[in-house]
């Protein structure tokens, strides 16, 4: 409403104005981000559309013979696919709730008031600037079985050393580890936020009614956190179906295949192996199922967010 | 708020000691493996390899000065930071005129563009590399900064632009209207009035971008080679290499190299980074 009545004295303005110079003023803020697009990002999945129904010509370096589903057939009928498929799967249920909980659960310990407060909130972002590709490197030379830091002490209360890279599970767990440890952080700074935006009569009301901590924390604080919650899950989704470069620095898929992702597996494919196309068919298809899972989480969320 | 700072009553000041000392074990857990990899890069190799490891030793320059020589670091430093400067300026050029566009110029099927560029978010970057290595190899484009900076701009202008929005939408409209009525154009009241108002903003909001690009490695794997490989590219080589070498001496003096320039950046703008951010998440 406000808008209308504020526009006004513009568009008196802009009638004075021939009328296209001043729609192409207007449009000329957006359009380079427009044309950007269309040719970094539009034009590019298009390709990758095309080269996924087509054979691929090493000659010419680009999309021959259109082949239909034949690429398709192929990769899903390719049991290295799925098993790819599978531990992104993997990696995505144990890294997205604990990360998520964990963010939130730091958030509310390092947010207690006292005078050191501010420090650790700004010591929370390091990690997060980290380069993934260095935290990978970095804590391959930690988890190290032979001299890595953490072995040695996990070897102090009896716990090691682990082979944390010669074992299928411990590698899993390993990735999980480090990318939760750059991960983290991020939400700490999202919760923090969030705990500080909370309405304080609301826990004031609590307290007079005799609320204890606990009922307090789930009854109140928890309901009203809730879309933020679900928002944070829907943000690490985005970034975590991207997971690449940590599984390359820190175990590059092993051992074995034990930690290989479905982004590393199509890297490998495309420029490894150099089949584009079936790579053309695999990034659809983790293209098609990141789009509709986004969609369904964004839609949970709203739908949560009603409940509450 | 009493959930949050509760101090007096039932939970008491002991309650809170235990959040604060938790608070802090916590901090110092997450510090610790950035803290060892940079105290590691001035090891010298005897001591890099040692059971209990050693937390006090001579320092020594030695690997910094060995590779800073080989394997091309220097250069590699230099593209990088082209890159990620160049990526910062990029974006927040075309990213926050596309928010200015989308908070306060009425145009017909901004909105509609905005949400499909927001949805770009949910692109892989794997879909995007096999084309774009194509492209670029068709185009001789490839080991060239600027490809490296196009193809960044695929997530930073998303990124810029959504949150310049939100932050363009907080300011007052007066502004730019009093502007316009004394007769500035559309771009003087942007460049003139808006865009020096929010200079805090969008320098934070370069700033992360420039992290953003700084730390990539899918597309400079893919769209470089020699002359224009980034850090990221020479730390995936040296991480492939300890399979057989453990070369941890210079993983730890590069990485170190990578990494603190962006925390000293970060923990400069480190209120506006974190406003930024948490805006970003929460309003996007």
């Amino acid at each position: 409403m406000s808008d209308v009545l504020a526009a006004s004295p513009g568009s008196a303005k802009t009638r004075r104005n021939p009328l296209t110079r001043d729609l192409l003023v207007r449009w000329s803020f957006m359009l380079p981000a427009i044309i950007l697009m269309v040719a970094l990002l539009a034009y590019p999945i298009f390709y990758t559309l095309d080269i996924s129904f087509s054979r691929f010509e090493i000659t010419s370096f680009g999309a021959g013979e259109w082949v239909g589903l034949e690429n398709y057939r192929e990769v899903i009928a390719d049991y290295r696919f799925w098993d790819s498929m599978k531990v992104t799967l993997i990696y995505l249920v144990f890294a997205l709730p604990i990360q998520v909980a964990l963010g939130f659960f730091i958030a509310y310990l390092i947010n207690a008031p006292w005078a050191g407060r501010g420090l650790l909130r700004a010591l929370f972002i390091i990690p997060m600037v980290v380069a993934p590709v260095v935290a990978g490197g970095m804590w391959r030379m930690i988890l190290d079985p032979l001299w890595g830091i953490l072995n040695y002490w996990l070897g102090l209360i009896g716990l090691g050393p682990l082979d944390w890279f010669g074992d299928a599970n411990l590698a899993m767990a390993a990735v999980i580890i480090i990318d939760t440890w750059r991960w983290t952080p991020f939400i700490v700074l999202i919760a923090t936020a969030a705990m500080l935006a909370l309405p304080k009569d609301v826990f004031e009301a609590a307290k007079i009614d005799g609320c204890n901590w606990w009922s307090t924390l789930w009854s109140v604080a928890v309901p009203l956190l809730v879309p933020v919650i679900a928002a944070t899950f829907v943000i690490r989704w985005l970034g975590a179906v991207k997971m690449f470069d940590i599984v390359l620095a820190a175990t590059y898929g092993g051992p074995g295949k034990a930690t290989g992702v479905v982004n590393l597996f199509i890297y490998e494919e495309a420029f490894r192996s150099l089949r584009f196309a079936e790579a053309a068919a695999m990034a659809v298809i983790v293209l098609v199922l990141t789009m509709v899972l986004t969609g369904i989480f964004l839609r949970g969320s709203r739908k949560l967010e009603e409940w509450f | 708020m009493a959930f949050m700072s509760r101090t007096p009553a039932r939970q008491g000041v002991a309650g809170n000691r235990v959040r604060i000392a938790a608070g802090i074990a916590v901090s110092v857990i997450f510090l610790f493996p950035v803290f060892w990899m940079v105290l590691t890069s001035f090891k010298h190799q005897v001591d890099i390899f040692t059971n209990p490891p050693k937390f006090l030793f001579s320092p020594t320059l030695e690997t910094y000065v060995e590779y800073m020589t080989r394997a091309d670091i220097n250069k590699r430093l230099a593209n990088t930071i082209i890159v990620a400067f160049g990526s910062g300026v990029f974006s927040l050029l075309v990213g926050a005129m596309a928010g200015y566009a989308l908070a306060r110029v009425r145009i017909k099927g901004a909105a509609t563009f905005g949400l499909l560029i927001l949805l770009s978010r949910g692109v892989p970057p794997i879909a995007l590399a096999v084309p774009m290595f194509l492209v670029a190899r068709k185009l001789g484009l490839t080991d060239k900064h600027i490809t490296l900076i196009l193809a960044y701009s695929t997530f930073l202008v998303p990124y810029v632009m959504w949150l310049m929005r939100s932050f363009f939408v907080s300011l007052p409209r007066e502004l730019e209207e009093s502007a316009m009525i004394d007769g500035c154009s559309r771009y003087g009241a942007f460049f003139k009035i808006i865009v020096p108002i929010s200079l805090p903003g969008l320098i934070s909001t370069m700033i992360f971008s420039m992290i953003l690009a700084w730390e990539e490695l899918l597309f400079a794997l893919v769209l470089t080679n020699r002359h224009a490989t980034t850090m990221p590219v020479a730390i995936a080589g040296i991480a492939g290499d300890t399979i057989n070498g453990a070369n941890w001496a210079a993983l730890t003096a590069v990485g170190t190299i990578t990494v603190v320039p962006v925390v000293i950046f970060a923990l400069l703008v480190q209120k506006w980074l974190i406003k930024g951010l948490a805006d970003g998440a929460t309003k996007g």
